[in-house]
């Protein structure tokens, strides 16, 4: 049984205006994912900005309203209705946020910022919150002298350690990471990232890894969904992506992945030429009239691409 | 009873928390006095201010003001003399003793509005703002009709109605009608706030929208109502003085610095009989420009980026 399963999300949020405040369209933000993520692994949703890929982590921790679709949690239902539904999944459905420097409050100190969770579900004694606050740095290597200093003395990379720390605090089963790296230097990121791989396999994390990088999610996931404007392009195991992209949007993507080679440069600007064109030919063949995904269909097992229906 | 209303009167010199925990990292009471140490000016406005409170509650408790609003016929318009500090005004009353009592209302009437309405305002605008939509809606739509009133004829209405008013009834007639700048600026500020992502963060982990309201986003807005608040302290000392100028306010028999210098209406009171309205006008000029200066002093060491210590 999957630890996540998430059947035929959709998020839409209403556009009002006119007369009255009335409801005149829907943006469809998420229409219609399936995913399902097994225990200690990692699963990638990639995509452009406003694909839908940050409103479906939120919908899936409760901090945007579900329209329709099942969310299920160790083969739980948790219902669509925001946090109150969460309220049994809470401690174990957990969040790290994009950006390090408004996720964590301005005036509060790292051990109110860090002690917030365990404040909210563990009844512990000062002494005793303050030892699981020194552990929990310890684990997200920092300093446990650091707990009465403010966030703006630490930089980004740092942050983005307390932001963790507050994370697994509860120690959750899921963590929704929501571009947990696209705020910090590359050097940085390296760090965070590798950090984040540690504690997986130390906590028996599960990552539902958010970003627009390609590179991270092949170096971080297992599992790896491609989204393009609230609808799956192509679904599968990080191997079916990479090697065997079926979708004309997949390709494209790939080849924009920067090569550290110069002497390939020449070789993957053809490549990508190539790409290009073929991606402006066949538009109009792997998109519906509206410029959206069809439905997933099988290519193997593991793997599913939204290709057109073959006509003859 | 009109004792009662001298409850802590803002501190003026904030106790510093003794250096025993000094593991700790200074606590917001603590940079606001460094900064205020900091500034010169704003020190000195603010040991002055204290210097006037404490000065201006302690002689009050030792003055008499039946004594001192009773009309004397044998001390009429007497010039400053060792007997009478300030001199006299028409009725033959010691205006130094006026000066004393009339701080004491007016400070007490400021303080007190300020309070009321910063409590109010805080509470309408934070709910307001954090919540959003058909609360806020709803809210917003209630202070737009109080803003629509004219208070200041409200307000003499009221005065007019109501027959026997004192420091609190009306303080909160003041109240009724001065709340709704402070809740539109905190829904403002609180709208902003909701949407920063450790509002998010405290409800991913569990935190009730109360708790986010007060423990989360209230300490980011502390700032502005600071500033607000003690902005406002002068600007409602200014209003009480200006209602009671124009004859709105107190009557003679409770003398505020308002009654002070609305003698001055009278020429030869203007031209002759200084003594009787310019202490209580510089007094009033001082406590404004003091007042502003510790407001800008404040606003200052709440944002880290413009503090000086």
């Amino acid at each position: 049984m999957p630890l996540l399963e998430v059947q035929d999300l959709k998020v839409h949020f209403p556009v009002r205006g006119g007369i009255f405040n009335r409801k005149l369209r829907s943006i469809k933000a998420v229409d219609g994912i399936r995913l399902a993520i097994e225990q200690g692994r990692t699963y990638g949703l990639v995509g452009e900005s406003g694909s839908g890929k940050t409103t479906t982590g939120r919908a899936i921790i409760g901090l945007h309203p579900i329209t329709s679709g099942t969310v299920l949690f160790e083969g739980q239902p948790i219902f669509g209705d925001g946090l109150r539904g969460h309220a049994g999944f809470r401690k174990d459905i957990q969040m790290i946020f994009q950006d390090p420097y408004s996720s964590l409050n301005p005036k509060k100190r790292v051990l109110d910022i860090v002690a917030e969770p365990l404040r909210n579900f563990e009844k512990l004694s000062a002494r005793e919150e303050k030892r699981r606050v020194e552990q929990l740095l310890e684990q997200v290597g920092l300093s446990p002298e650091t707990i009465h200093k403010y966030p703006h003395q630490f930089s980004g990379g740092q942050r983005q350690r307390i932001g963790i720390a507050r994370a697994i605090a509860l120690k959750p089963k899921l963590i929704i990471a929501d571009e947990p790296v696209s705020a910090l230097d590359v050097s940085v990121q390296a760090q965070v990232l590798n950090f984040l791989q540690e504690i997986q396999e130390r906590l028996q994390l599960t990552y539902l890894f958010i970003s627009h990088d390609l590179g991270i999610i092949r170096h971080m996931c297992d599992h790896i969904g491609i989204m393009y404007k609230g609808r799956y392009v192509e679904q599968g195991t990080t191997a079916d992506i990479f090697e065997n992209p079926q979708h004309i949007y997949t390709k494209r993507l790939i080849t924009a992945i920067p090569d550290m080679d110069p002497s390939k440069r020449e070789r993957l600007r053809q490549f990508r030429l190539a790409v290009k064109t073929e991606y402006e030919q066949a538009y109009d063949r792997y998109f519906d009239a509206d410029g959206l995904a069809y439905p997933l269909r099988p290519v193997s097992a593991t793997h599913l691409a939204a290709l057109p229906e073959e006509r003859g | 009873m009109e004792q009662a209303y001298a409850n802590n009167p803002a501190p003026p010199a904030a106790p510093v928390t003794p250096p025993q925990d000094a593991e700790k990292s200074p606590s917001g009471w603590k940079i606001l006095w460094r900064e205020i140490v900091r500034d010169k000016l704003a020190l000195a406005s603010l040991i002055f201010l204290g210097a006037v409170i404490l000065s201006v509650y302690g002689v009050s408790l030792v003055l008499d003001q039946e004594q001192i609003v009773t009309v004397d016929l044998f001390a009429l318009n007497k010039p400053p003399s060792a007997k009478f500090w300030l001199g006299t005004d028409y009725g033959g009353r010691d205006v130094f003793g006026q000066l004393i009592i009339g701080t004491r209302n007016s400070l007490s009437i400021g303080i007190l509005v300020t309070l009321l309405t910063g409590l109010i305002g805080i509470l309408i605008g934070l709910v307001s703002g954090y919540f959003g939509g058909l609360i806020d809606n709803v809210f917003m739509r209630f202070v737009d009709f109080f803003m629509i009133l004219p208070t200041l004829m409200v307000v003499i209405a009221f005065v007019t109605a109501v027959p026997n008013y004192g420091i609190v009834s009306f303080s909160l007639i003041m109240t009724a009608f001065l709340w709704m700048g402070i809740a539109r600026l905190i829904r403002s500020k609180a709208l902003q706030e909701r949407e920063l992502e450790y509002v998010q963060a405290s409800r991913t982990v569990g935190s009730s929208h109360l708790k986010i309201m007060f423990a989360q986003v209230l300490p980011n807005l502390s700032s502005i109502i600071i500033v607000t608040m003690t902005l406002n302290l002068a600007a409602n000392i200014g209003l009480e003085s200006g209602l009671s100028f124009l004859g709105f306010g107190f009557p003679e028999s409770t003398p505020s610095l308002g009654t002070l210098v609305s003698y001055a209406t009278n020429p030869q009171t203007l031209e002759f009989r200084w003594w009787i309205w310019l202490p209580a006008s510089i007094l009033i000029l001082i406590l404004m420009l003091c007042i502003n200066n510790v407001g800008q002093a404040l606003k200052r060491a709440t944002d880290a980026r413009q503090r000086k210590g």
